[in-house]
């Protein structure tokens, strides 16, 4: 009586150790697969983030460019030398020229 | 059983095609391009700060330019072929801009520089032991697109910027140029470039980025970019109007004189900012390799001259200041005087006995010069020199600037201190005479001269500086200077030009050039140094000719153009004629 009480425990203990290691092995494999989905769908969109980031890179880029060459080109029409010389083609003449009635 | 068996080794085959993939992807396809490493390591060039008028105009500022390369063993066309499309859009963008007419002489000049490009062009294709050539640099944005156009395979470009001057020539020898060290790195030369190239150039940043077979930036991999310090702009004060009427003024001026060369200088005499500083001939610094080196020069602070007539000015205040002479001191001043054997006369060989000071300024009397000077002795008008700024560099903030040529004091004879009291025998420059005027002006406190006046960009601008002010004479003695320089204004040789109802305070000079040990008969430089409006001065400005030829004076040729240039600048200030 005696000696199966003891067996039975042990079964009752073992079962319980097998029980446990079972639902913490579970957890850690659902974790893990998590784990790994969720790399897998942060490492598909930094995938993806390299093509995006050189397009902003370039698209900076080329609107920076479009953004001098503007400047460059207001600079140029607003220079003085462009608007005297206008200035003379639509017949305006330096105040000292002028001649009042 | 079995069914779970393949379930397991379907699964097991997936993973073993994605481990394949991502293994090859990571190895095999990156070492098919040899030479392209994982790791790209770049510089990003930094861009060059710009330089700013007094208004915020830019005068010099920047544009996208490329360098041109070439891998001779991946081109595909020959060589020949390839030059011959190139060539003629490499030439000096002087051709671009031409129009459809032009003469004969310029036609053949472009096509000796079609032909020149196309051998250089040529030895660099046919050297097959280069990876990497380098064809053309600051090759412009249309440029390129017209160069792609031909898709020539083994060509590409890498990014560069180059200067863009808006306003051409304006202001060309104070700016100064870009050119290549001996690295090939953009350096600045001379005026504002030279002197401020360490502030301009900013510092390259680099770029260390992981980057995929395609060439695309791996994100989650080492990402170390270093941003590049954009080049410091800076602000002169140059006001571009000014700057403007002073350079429309002077060309026309050279022209009709038949100078050599000619100089303007216009600054604030209270603050020591440089207003305009104007050369002609110059040159366009966008085409600086079609004009003359000499060209690129800044005469104002670079050349040394005998200032000549205009140099009394200082003679006079060092003699008023200690009181050896009175504005009514008069001078015998009877007729030419001798002194260690050289005889020393006036200009137009005409006396005026019993002259006042006032009068030998308005005269601009050596005799009556060379009388003050014996009053003053060496050592006292070796000081004033001194004090007043000569024979040492102003420290203004250009480039290439010279310091003038006096002669040690124990040199000096008494035919040196008499020569020197009417500007000869001693050299100056231009920017020295300015800012020695400009203290009498300024109550007798020198203020030096100065262009940039802040540094920066946007908010971030910082005010330069100013290095410390001295008085050189006394408050009292710049106003009898100036008003003897009033009264040389309104009844000297030059009164006929002066504009009515001003009070403008000034002195002509004559000097001639020394060549080999004489002066030449023929050759001199006519200068005005003046200020107006004398009581309360707006401006401090400076003309200078060389060897003008309709007329070798000062009065006639230095003196109409100052007085044609203040017209202009008192209608620009708001300054009204009395009458």
């Amino acid at each position: 009586m005696k000696d199966f009480r003891i067996v039975k425990n042990k079964n009752n203990s073992f079962n319980l150790i097998g029980k446990i290691k079972v639902k913490v092995v579970l957890a850690i494999a659902i974790l893990v697969i998590s784990l790994f989905f969720t790399q897998l769908v942060f490492a598909n969109g930094l995938s993806t983030g390299g093509l995006r980031l050189a397009e902003i890179e370039d698209d900076i880029k080329k609107l920076e460019a479009e953004n001098r060459i503007l400047k460059n080109q207001i600079a140029n029409e607003s220079s003085l030398a462009t608007l005297s010389a206008e200035a003379g083609d639509l017949g305006f003449k330096n105040y000292l020229q002028a001649t009042t009635p | 059983m079995a069914r779970i068996k393949i379930l397991q080794i379907i699964i097991f085959c997936a993973f073993l095609i994605i481990i394949l993939r991502l293994a090859y992807w990571q190895f095999f396809s990156s070492f098919k391009k040899e030479n392209e490493s994982i790791l790209r390591e770049s510089e990003i060039p930094a861009s060059r700060g710009q330089i700013h008028a007094a208004d915020g105009f830019p005068l010099a500022a920047n544009e996208e330019a490329f360098l041109l390369y070439g891998k001779p063993h991946e081109i595909n066309k020959s060589s020949q072929e390839i030059a011959k499309e190139l060539a003629p859009l490499l030439i000096s963008e002087k051709y671009a801009t031409l129009s459809a007419q032009i003469s004969e002489d310029l036609i053949k000049q472009k096509d000796e520089a079609i032909k020149n490009e196309e051998e250089e062009l040529l030895n660099k294709l046919n050297n097959k032991n280069l990876y990497w050539v380098q064809l053309a640099r600051k090759v412009p944005s249309q440029v390129k697109g017209k160069i792609q156009e031909l898709a020539i395979a083994g060509l590409g470009f890498e990014r560069d910027e180059k200067r863009f001057y808006p306003e051409a020539s304006m202001a060309a020898q104070l700016l100064g140029f870009m050119g290549f060290d001996k690295f090939g790195r953009d350096v600045g030369y001379n005026g504002i470039e030279g002197y401020w190239d360490s502030h301009l150039r900013g510092k390259n940043g680099r770029l260390g980025q992981e980057q995929d077979p395609f060439g695309l930036p791996i994100l989650v991999g080492k990402y170390k970019p270093i941003p590049p310090k954009q080049g410091d702009s800076l602000y002169l004060s140059i006001d571009r109007t000014v700057q403007f009427i002073a350079e429309d003024k002077l060309k026309k001026a050279v022209e009709k004189y038949g100078a050599k060369d000619g100089t303007v200088i216009v600054a604030e005499p209270a603050t020591g900012h440089i207003l305009a500083m104007a050369t002609y001939p110059n040159f366009n610094p966008a085409l600086r390799s079609e004009f003359e080196e000499k060209l690129y020069r800044n005469p104002a602070v670079s050349d040394t001259f005998e200032p000549g007539s205009i140099f009394k000015l200082i003679t006079m205040s060092a003699a008023l200041d200690l009181s050896q002479v009175e504005p009514n001191t008069r001078c015998p001043c009877t007729g030419p005087v001798t002194i260690d054997g050289y005889e020393i006369s006036t200009w137009n060989k005409k006396y005026h006995p019993n002259s006042t000071m006032t009068e030998i300024i308005q005269n601009s009397d050596n005799v009556g010069m060379t009388y003050v000077a014996e009053k003053l002795g060496v050592d006292k008008f070796y000081d004033y020199i001194a004090k007043f700024g000569f024979g040492k560099l102003t420290g203004i903030d250009l480039q290439s600037e010279a310091g003038g040529n006096i002669r040690a004091k124990q040199e000096w004879r008494n035919i040196d201190l008499a020569t020197a009291s009417f500007g000869q025998g001693i050299a100056v420059t231009p920017i020295q005479m300015v800012q020695s005027v400009s203290a009498i002006a300024n109550g007798g406190k020198l203020v030096p001269m100065r262009l940039v006046v802040e540094i920066g960009e946007d908010e971030h601008k910082e005010r330069v500086k100013s290095q410390g002010s001295k008085q050189v004479i006394s408050a009292k003695t710049a106003s009898r200077i100036t008003e003897m320089m009033v009264n040389a204004v309104r009844k000297g040789e030059a009164r006929f030009f002066a504009p009515k109802g001003y009070r403008i305070a000034g002195k002509t000079g004559t000097a001639q050039i020394p060549v080999a040990g004489h002066y030449d008969p023929n050759k001199t430089i006519a200068s005005f140094i003046g200020f107006a409006p004398a009581d309360d001065p707006k401006f401090v400005m400076m003309v200078r000719f060389s060897q003008p030829s309709s007329s070798p004076f000062g009065s006639e040729t230095a003196a109409p153009t100052f007085f044609e240039i203040a017209k202009e600048l008192f209608n620009y200030y708001s300054i009204l004629s009395s009458e």
